[in-house]
């Protein structure tokens, strides 16, 4: 029963970091239908944007080890933005939206080069930069633990990092949710999602639109990548280890679907947490794929797709 | 009229042409004592195993510096030794095609060192042994010296050697400092091949000569996204020992943090590892040292002592806190290049391998125990282990008590 309760918290706590990076990929597809192969790359700026902002641009010297990271790591979500903003405006901007028309295959084919491309240039331009040193956002929250119990000789520990990291998801879920639906430019993103010529006749700028999602998506999934790197080291190549468990999660919970990518995320931590209690450890991956081929099965449009196909 | 062909001063045909047969041997006898003689590295230089490759460069870069500094090879008239490092990539594959580059456009290379994971290496040495260019290895696997290649030189202990090695040692520390031996042993470890060989040995001999019963048995593919599984079914089964063994710094960052979350670290588990990832200086930039402080590690080599003015200048010219198994042994494997070298007295590949297959260079002083010189299989003779513990936040040598640089002790359940 304990090992149940734990991989269960523990589910629960890194569910809630996949399902905010899958929202950020989520989102740039739900509302521009670009399938980023760059995104895990952005997670990685993301993790070591947050990773200097702490160590060397005194936010560790001000706020101290505890709540340093997190101020570091909200702070690289708007840089991330805004170099997201800058990459459509220079480069994805020329193969989608309202240029697509002019592209073989909706430019889909072109989408699909130039974000590789940039994934390999990002790749790449991380290890001369930042080199093949692991980094790590140090704080003493990722080894300590809140214990819940001894409760009939139960005891549940939730890891304090992973809490946090797990709460600050759920806000900015929350925050983006409102956005969505509260706010002109929400309405603006869902409308170009969702008929894009017809936005354009309501005179939505739809290129904009698309900037917009591009470096919102950015940007939330810089900040989740900083909130795993309270716990994981990285490296200039962590992205491609994230960019399945996105696609992934993006898929399970509808194409489009914002509130379906963080379900998708919150799954695939689930199933990857919950799979050793019956499976052998070596086979969590490979239980994540075995569920996701099941749920694309019986139910091929995800758990949130036609009811909110778009955003 | 028939011409007369001699001269006077006795210049005849027949000493002109014996001039010029005598100006062809030179040529030869230069060619065979070329001005460089280059040997390569292949490794890891991109990728996730950059890191590592890096620090086996470091390693190779000091040797052939060390070397060249000295004269050079002298029985090739003193030519100095020439470094080609190629990049193995991150991959089986990729590492392969890079031995197939290497052996195609590096035709005078005399030996090579390198490829990091005993996976890579596996691959990278059916292309060398095929090209009969002389590889070394710091690789552990046994595979690496079971297929009766000719061609391959282990110069660590094989991974179930290193077990059969380290364990005991072990077990006499913990009751000498414990006064009680283990009982009870949890094994939780990657499915790389190192790991796998590792733990076939301790399965199937090694835990039952030495009394222990395997409480927990725990395999994972690296990288881990968190270590809460594996660390809780510990935390239930409470053995005496836990034997820890990650490949990837993430993995092991981990796996004691969840230690130390949940209340099992310093001391009340003594961890023990067989992997030289838990004692990278990369496990500073992402764990406190209080988090590793006591932890032991089973490695091939390690900067020892000996080694002092090595470490010295490591940390000078490379900013490296400490020497690991990565750097002394491609430093060593330099030495011991131009050991064969030395003995074969020309640049030619064959006949490097056949030097390295006779050498008998007497006590190595760049690896731990043993001699310089292979068995049959291509395993050096006599290897030996380091066992390292984190003291302060650095991991020292602690056995051999030759190479010691400090006393170890047995973290005490507090």
């Amino acid at each position: 029963m304990e090992g149940f309760l734990q991989a269960l918290a523990a589910g629960l706590l890194i569910g809630a970091v996949y399902g905010l990076m899958c929202v950020g990929l989520g989102l740039i597809f739900g509302v521009m239908r670009v399938i980023n192969f760059a995104h895990g790359d952005f997670m990685m700026l993301g993790m070591y944007t947050a990773f200097y902002l702490f160590t060397t641009f005194g936010i560790q010297a001000v706020f101290g080890n505890a709540i340093g990271p997190f101020v570091a790591i909200l702070l690289a979500g708007p840089l991330l933005a805004l170099f997201g903003y800058l990459v459509h405006l220079a480069l994805i901007s020329r193969v989608s939206g309202t240029r697509t028309a002019l592209l073989e295959g909706e430019g889909h084919y072109a989408q699909l080069i130039l974000t590789l491309g940039i994934a390999l240039i990002l790749q790449n331009g991380g290890l001369i930069i930042f080199g093949s040193v692991l980094a790590s956002i140090r704080t003493p929250l990722s080894s300590s633990a809140w214990e819940l119990g001894p409760f009939f000789d139960i005891s549940v520990f939730i890891n304090k990092a992973r809490g946090i990291d797990a709460i600050a998801s759920l806000l900015i879920l929350a925050l983006l949710t409102l956005l969505m639906t509260r706010s002109r430019i929400g309405k603006s993103l869902r409308a170009a999602a969702d008929n894009p010529t017809a936005a354009t006749y309501m005179g939505i700028d739809v290129d904009r639109a698309h900037r917009i999602a591009f470096a919102l998506g950015s940007g939330i999934t810089a900040i989740a990548g900083g909130l795993l790197a309270t716990n994981y080291p990285f490296h200039p190549f962590v992205g491609l280890e994230y960019v399945i468990v996105m696609y992934a999660g993006v898929v399970l919970g509808g194409m489009g679907s914002i509130i379906g990518a963080f379900w998708g995320g919150m799954t695939i931590g689930l199933v990857q947490q919950m799979s050793t209690l019956m499976l052998p450890t070596q086979l969590q991956n490979a239980a994540i794929f075995v569920v996701f081929l099941l749920i694309i099965f019986f139910r091929p449009q995800g758990f949130f797709g036609r009811m909110v196909e778009r955003t | 009229m028939r011409k007369d062909t001699t001269y006077k001063g006795g210049i005849t045909r027949r000493t002109v042409l014996s001039g010029a047969a005598a100006m062809g041997l030179s040529r030869v006898a230069r060619a065979e004592q070329p001005q460089e003689v280059k040997v390569g590295l292949i490794v890891p230089l991109s990728g996730i195993y950059t890191r590592p490759g890096q620090v086996m460069k470091m390693g190779a870069e000091m040797g052939i510096e060390h070397i060249n500094a000295q004269g050079g090879i002298k029985a090739l008239g003193g030519a100095k030794l020439k470094l080609v490092v190629i990049d193995c990539g991150d991959t089986t594959e990729k590492a392969k095609n890079a031995a197939q580059r290497m052996v195609a456009q590096e035709t005078d290379l005399v030996a090579a060192t390198g490829a990091y994971l005993s996976s890579f290496t596996l691959a990278v040495t059916e292309v060398t042994e095929r090209a009969q260019l002389p590889m070394l290895t710091l690789s552990y696997s046994d595979l690496l010296t079971e297929r009766g290649f000719k061609f391959i030189f282990q110069t660590a202990a094989t991974a179930s050697r290193q077990s059969e090695l380290g364990l005991p040692t072990l077990m006499k520390l913990a009751e000498s400092a414990s006064g009680k031996r283990p009982k009870t042993v949890a094994m939780l470890m990657d499915n790389t091949a190192t790991s796998v060989a590792t733990a076939k040995a301790l399965k199937e001999k090694l835990f039952a000569q030495e009394g222990l019963q395997l409480v927990v048995e725990e395999v994972w593919t690296p990288p881990l996204s968190d270590a809460t599984p594996l660390i809780q079914k510990v935390r239930s089964a409470r053995p005496d020992l836990l034997l820890f063994m990650p490949n990837a710094v993430s993995d092991a960052k981990l796996g004691l943090e969840k230690i130390s979350e949940f209340g099992l670290g310093q001391g009340k588990i003594p961890t023990v590892s067989f992997s030289i990832t838990i004692a990278e200086p990369d496990m500073l930039q992402s764990v406190t040292p209080d988090v590793v402080q006591g932890i032991m590690t089973i490695v091939a080599n390690w900067g020892s002592k000996g080694h002092e003015d090595l470490i010295a200048e490591l940390k000078a010219k490379y900013k490296e806190p400490w020497m690991t198994q990565n750097v002394i042994s491609t430093y060593g494997d330099m030495w011991l290049m131009k050991n064969a070298l030395e003995k074969a007295g020309k640049a030619d590949r064959l006949a490097v391998a056949e030097a390295f297959r006779n050498l008998d260079g007497g006590p190595s002083k760049y690896y731990p125990g043993g001699e310089l010189k292979f068995d049959d299989k291509g395993r050096r003779v006599g290897a030996g282990v380091v066992i390292v513990q984190w003291q302060s936040g650095v991991p020292v040598t602690v056995y051999p008590p030759e190479l010691a640089q400090a006393s170890p002790f047995w973290p005490k359940k507090s």
